[in-house]
């Protein structure tokens, strides 16, 4: 590992300058000389492997505000302060009354040991566990940009057949941004520019041509809240989560369901998929197909076949388009079948 | 107005010294407040010198006061390993795989391993080392492993004991499903999986019944 | 008493906690790398990025100049050592720093020694190497491998079985199979990281490693270091995990004890958990194509068994568990053949449950296919082709409980239960399937040494440089003791895992308790005639009872006429302190050099197929539940029983968690084990526990172990079968039954994974 200047700044403005100081605007955040940290449990991981060779670390951990610890509940809206552990935010009783697809998706993530040391807004910016973007030795034009894309033809049973381009097929793993992408959440974020807020969807960069881009954050930006919507049909949600063994592995495929039921019929399903894409991914053609319909199964495998359309197969990764259109039909039945 | 549910540190405060955790790490409820924090106007010097200084680092340990120079890189785990000389807690994979690196900070169990070392200023860390009473009598959990078996090589044991103790204090060993899912992220490659169950259920059961 | 320590039944010992135990729960047993050495510097590794070809060069600049790096020992600085050899003890007989040839990825091609382990680990994350490289074969379907027969390539498997004319009785044959199988790259990842701290004292080298063999091992040392095994010392008092990863030593111990010379202090190197993969060894992957012939009355006329096993470039490692497969039941005829694949690759090695576990998982998965084909309930099918005497030599077998097993795991798990249809079984979503297997292994005892003594005060101390790798190999010798000498668990202390205690076999096999407990039990018999012979001996306190038929309880010598003597008062007779006897053990049929061999770090086995009088083997049945999610098709293992009978049981506590955790790592085998290879590049992908996935906690529900009673006197003198790899052996095809019973899907590859039920 690369050795570092560790800082712990006392509050977000301090933090905003300290990082616009050392890092190069034009550089993606994941590159910058200066980076953040909080849970730790990915940026760790990723200095120790030489993919993350940050100069400067500035720890998050000790920024004074007291709601960037504090999940708010009010006017519709749940407000999770950044640096909310996952283990919080999943056990918040509140949070599973009213949206048991948030709780889930935070609850099927990781161990509890890593659960209880991630922080939200730095879940939701984990990087992709792609092996070969992994392990400095292989060619990755997310890591390394021009050097090609060792997964393509390689053993790529875990790649993303959503989303993908000719440059790069890494899945995304997380599952808590599954929720907030069906959501419709938006993140707060201060940085250089002054506070913005930003659509959840719009944080994720396919990666296209430039696979290094992975946000649409500046190096000194800083998330300091995750802002869900709610209502009555958020009670009917849920996540299901597909993965080769029952628990601590990321999914093969899954799929965040919220259902907003007239009686039988789909007023407006809310769907995103996980393990099969290289974002977090909305599947809004899955929902344009249940909009109106009364919800059985061959209504539900015509939305996980609109949802897959576009789906780009590997060698090794075939099997997550019937994968990934089963998870999505059970978990669209187990949804409308909910007790709520 | 919103209604504030619950804040980031709430959970700390509810163990009681029976309840598993030793008392003194009570003590830390709340994020502790750092001096050496960054002012924008005055930025350390950026060069490798500065990098590589030694960093001072406090910490509880077991009860203990602990001064440590580390180098920044240094994880947790090796500060405690090698550092400190508590040797109990081991180092299964360095990169949050295993659990076998599971300590409690501030009464929550962490991977040890995927903290480094200077982000646990003024922290209040427990290991395995810490959990037997100073007579000499074990904590119920790790009785519970002996009564149970529930371990062959004993290499990942600490980590489970921690991970156990963490998982009960959590609220998480209601039901025996609800213990597997929680301890999932300490492997047991000896596979005692049924009887480190068991040995949680036993544990939990004589910590509510005192 | 809980699950965890069943009643003893005939023939098996008391469910006594391990002796270490309070050590193991406390953080106080030290394992290699905890041990204090002593202004230790830290070591990393690099290692090559390549499989094939040559280094040019190698750019050691930017690591060296690393502020606090000590030292690197690259290619070139182990010219004045020997390379390894590759056999028992060695790994392998590549010397990684004495070439400039990389036969494998992964290669070490430089260590780096700093003050600290952050420093190492940054330097060696900056060397950079040229390479000449060559187009690899990565595998069976790679261009460039080279095929050969196996037999004779090892001493453990020096023949293909055969017996009589197999090609016209499956001709013949009213029912048959003709289907292939494989089982992938495994390894074992113990949770224990390997490492090796090794320090020099004037000519006296020390090295702290994790270690299956610590006699071996210093023999070997010594040989690659060019010193007197005297001088060598290898310690391993604790391992965290072995499973036969740390039998054979690998070319980092002597490059350690290198840089610990040109250091001139104790250097550590702890491998991390990737760099692990390529310098350890690993299962080989393998396939299989079986034929099976039989009347339609299911009795077996025709068995044949070819092998296909990978193994590297220069060392011929052989499975080879067509041994065992040739001889689990009544075929009438038997043909095998095993056959070796050289790629670049690094060497394999044992890994729990060799040779049985990948040869076995294929003889059931398609002795299932068979009772399927026979429209025969796969118990009965097994019964009915139940042999007498082993087919190849028709030698008998020494005992053979396999039946009662079978009788006794399926009352347990319910199998009357079991509707034969396939996709017959369902509980609410999930597909419910059921399959049972056959658990064989051979029951093997090496020569073996150990030393006990015991004081006025009823103190035992027991030394023996076996291992305790989780076995509670130590808590059974300890045992054996105790009760031998009469004295409470408690008083007794047993020494393990260091070269300077009297040597042992390597604890591979599943030989340890046997060849241990058979020493100790000389041991103390020596201990026991020199107290009786002064107990009843002119003026001895039991003068007079010269007659009677003496033992040893409750610190006393007792006499059956009555009388007793306290050892206390028997040891003030003999005005002596201490009695301490050395014995060593060696099984009946030994070579003229057995201890020899033993002294000389050479493990002699007898038993399984070598002996002349009998075939020597421990069996079990298992059964499993599976369930099929009816969407998703993710396979679930809620339900496990095995039956296993295995001679003496010294410790049902102890036998029961090592056979559970046995058939747990079949559920790994079955369904999530498997180092993926990139085919282009013959490099591992998945090189950590995030991405080669072992059971975790929640994969595991109901696991039932059933100790069958089972005498056997003519294994060793302690009676004893071992049980640690037995557990392993079975699973895997009992759940590829499961998974078919469930879906109608015979899946032949492992692991058994979604994409194989979700198309």
């Amino acid at each position: 590992m690369r050795p570092f200047v560790y800082e712990r700044p006392a509050d977000v403005s301090a933090a905003v300058a300290v990082a616009s100081r050392f890092a190069d605007q034009q550089d993606q955040p994941t590159k910058a000389d200066v980076q953040f940290i909080a849970g730790a449990t990915n940026l760790a991981d990723y200095m120790k492997l030489g993919v993350a060779k940050p100069k400067r670390l500035l720890d998050l951990n000790a920024l004074r505000e007291p709601t960037l610890r504090q999940i708010k509940i009010g006017d519709g809206i749940i407000r999770f302060g950044a640096l909310v552990r996952m283990g919080e935010a999943a056990d918040n009783d509140d949070v599973r009354r009213i949206c048991p697809l948030l709780s889930e998706s935070l609850k099927l993530a990781a161990s509890g040991q890593i659960r209880n040391m991630a922080s939200l807004a730095g879940n939701v910016l984990q990087r992709t566990r792609c092996e070969y973007f992994r392990e400095t030795s292989w060619p990755c034009n997310k890591r390394d940009p021009g050097s090609g894309c060792a997964a393509m033809e390689g053993f790529n049973r875990q790649h993303a057949v959503l989303g993908t381009s000719d440059g790069c097929i890494a899945t995304y793993h997380g599952d808590f941004a599954q929720a907030l992408i069906a959501l419709d959440a938006t993140v707060e974020i201060e940085g250089k520019r002054g506070a913005r807020r930003m659509e959840f969807a719009k944080l994720h960069r396919l990666p296209g041509d430039t696979p290094d881009i992975e946000t649409n954050l500046a190096p000194d930006d800083v998330i300091v809240a995750i802002e869900v919507p709610f209502a009555a049909w958020s009670r009917r949600s849920h996540y299901l989560k597909i993965r080769d063994r029952e628990s601590y592995a990321f999914a093969l495929a899954s799929a965040a369901v919220a259902l907003d039921l007239d009686g039988n019929m789909i007023r407006h399903a809310r769907i995103a998929l996980g393990g099969v894409a290289t974002v977090p991914w909305r599947a809004k053609a899955a929902e344009e197909a249940l909009q109106g319909k009364t919800l059985d199964q061959e209504v539900a495998e015509t939305a996980a076949d609109a949802a897959f359309a576009e789906a780009q197969p590997r060698r090794y990764n075939a099997f997550k388009i019937p994968l990934g259109k089963r998870t999505l039909v059970r978990a669209l039945l187990e949804t409308r079948d909910m007790k709520v | 107005m919103p209604k504030v549910i619950s804040t980031g540190t709430s959970t700390v405060s509810k163990l009681s010294r029976r309840s598993f955790m030793s008392g003194s790490v009570l003590a830390a409820a709340t994020m502790p407040i750092i001096t050496r924090s960054a002012k924008a106007e005055e930025p350390p010097s950026d060069g490798q010198d500065n990098a590589r200084a030694l960093a001072a680092v406090s910490m509880r340990v077991n009860r203990q006061s602990y001064n440590f120079a580390l180098d920044n890189r240094t994880s947790l785990l090796d500060a405690l390993r090698d550092h400190a000389g508590l040797t109990g807690t081991k180092k299964g994979c360095d990169h949050g795989q295993c659990g076998a690196c599971t300590v409690l900070v501030d009464g929550r169990r962490v991977l040890s391993c995927l903290s480094f070392a200077v982000m646990n200023e003024g922290r209040d860390v427990t290991t395995i080392e810490g959990l037997a009473a100073a007579d000499g009598s074990l904590h119920p959990m790790q009785q519970a492993f002996i009564d149970n078996d529930a371990f062959q090589c004993g290499y990942c044991t600490p980590g489970q004991i921690m991970s156990a103790i963490g998982c009960v204090n959590e609220g998480h060993a209601g039901s025996e499903d609800d213990i597997r899912e929680y301890m999932s992220g300490n492997l047991c490659r000896c596979a005692a999986y049924p009887n480190i169950v068991a040995a949680i259920v036993q544990a939990r059961d004589e910590t509510r019944r005192s | 008493m809980n699950q965890a320590a069943p009643a003893p039944k005939e023939n098996m010992g008391q469910p006594v906690p391990r002796i270490d135990a309070r050590l193991k729960v406390t953080g106080q047993a030290g394992y290699s790398a905890d041990l204090a050495a002593g202004n230790v510097a830290y070591a990393a590794l690099a290692t090559s990025t390549i499989a094939k070809g040559a280094i040019q060069a190698l750019h050691l600049d930017r690591a060296r100049a690393v502020p606090g790096v000590l030292d690197i020992v690259s290619i070139g600085d182990m010219d004045q050592i020997e390379k390894p050899k590759f056999g028992n003890t060695g790994a392998s007989s590549i010397g990684p720093l004495h070439d400039k040839t990389v036969f494998h990825d992964g290669q070490i091609i430089a260590l780096t020694i700093a003050e600290s382990f952050e420093a190492a680990e940054e330097a060696a994350m900056l060397i950079e190497a040229d390479y000449a490289q060559e187009n690899p074969s990565a595998s069976f379907d790679s261009q460039g491998t080279k095929i050969e027969p196996a037999a004779g390539k090892s001493p453990m498997y020096k023949e293909d079985a055969k017996v009589g004319d197999f090609d016209s009785a499956y001709a013949s044959a009213e029912v048959k199979i003709d289907q292939k199988y494989s089982t992938p790259t495994q390894h074992h990842n113990p949770i224990e990281l390997f490492s090796t701290t090794a320090w020099w004292q004037g000519d006296q080298l020390t090295v702290h490693e994790p270690s299956q063999n610590v006699t071996g091992w210093k023999i070997e040392l010594a040989r690659q270091l060019k010193i007197d095994p005297a001088n060598v010392r290898i310690i391993s008092p604790y391992v965290g995990g072995a499973f036969g990863s740390k039998g054979p030593m690998t070319a980092r111990t002597a490059i350690v004890a290198v840089a610990a010379r040109r250091v001139g202090r104790p250097v550590r190197c702890v491998v991390s958990r990737m760099q692990a993969f390529g310098t350890q060894t690993y299962r080989a992957e393998t396939r299989h194509r079986i034929r099976i012939g039989a009347g339609k009355d299911g009795h077996i006329t025709a068995f044949a068994h070819e092998g296909w096993e990978v193994t590297s470039r220069p060392d011929p490692y052989v499975v080879g568990g067509a041994s065992a497969t040739a001889r689990m039941y009544n075929y009438g005829s038997v043909l095998t053949h095993v056959s070796l694949v050289r790629a670049d690759r690094n060497t394999p090695g044992y890994m729990r449950s060799p040779p049985e576990t990948p040869y076995v998982y294929a003889l059931e998965n398609a002795m299932d296919e068979m009772a399927v084909a026979l429209g025969m309930d796969p118990i009965e099918f097994r019964r009915i082709n139940e042999p007498q005497k082993e087919p190849i030599g028709g030698k008998p077998f020494s005992s053979r409980s396999l039946l009662k097993c079978y009788e006794q795991a399926a009352r347990a798990f319910g199998w009357s239960r079991r509707e034969a249809r396939v996709g017959s079984m369902r509980d609410g979503d999930w597909l419910v399937g059921m399959g049972c297997a056959t658990a064989i292994y051979p029951t093997a005892v090496a020569p073996c040494a150990a030393r006990i003594r015991l004081t006025a005060d009823g103190q035992v101390r027991v030394q023996c440089g076996s291992h305790e790798i989780g076995t509670g190999v130590r808590t059974v010798a300890g045992q054996m003791a105790a009760e031998r000498l009469g004295v409470d668990l408690d008083k007794v202390s047993v020494e393990m895992g260091d070269s300077a205690l009297p040597p042992a076999p390597v604890s591979g096999g599943s030989i340890s308790t046997a060849s241990v407990c058979s020493a100790v039990l000389k041991a103390c018999d020596a201990v026991r005639q020199k107290l009786f012979a002064a107990a009843v001996g002119e003026g001895g306190p039991l003068a007079g009872s010269g007659n009677a038929k003496l033992d040893m309880a409750g610190e006393k010598i007792v006499a059956d006429d009555g009388k007793s003597a306290a050892l206390s008062d028997l040891f003030k007779t003999m005005q002596i302190g201490a009695i301490e006897e050395y014995a060593e053990f060696a099984p009946r049929g030994s070579s003229p050099e057995a201890l020899k061999k033993l002294y000389a770090g050479e493990s002699e086995f007898h038993g399984g197929d070598q002996d002349q009088d009998s075939v020597k083997y421990a069996f079990g049945a298992e059964f499993v539940e599976v369930r099929v999610n009816s969407h998703t098709r993710e396979v679930r293992v809620p339900r496990l029983v095995g039956a296993f009978a295995a001679g003496r049981i010294m410790n049902t506590r102890t036998a029961r968690s090592q056979l559970m955790g046995g058939m747990i790592w079949g559920i790994g085998q079955a369904l999530h084990e498997a180092t993926e290879i990139d085919q282009r590049h013959a490099r591992y992908v998945n090189r950590d526990l995030q991405d080669y996935l072992v059971p975790v906690n929640a994969d595991i529900k109901e696991v039932e172990v059933i100790l069958v009673p089972e005498i056997d006197h003519e294994v060793n003198p302690a009676g004893v079968k071992g049980l640690g790899e037995l557990g392993n052996v079975g699973t895997a095809a009992a759940v590829a039954s499961a998974v078919y019973h469930a879906t109608g899907k015979r899946i032949r590859d492992l692991p058994i994974r979604i994409e194989d039920l979700v198309t």
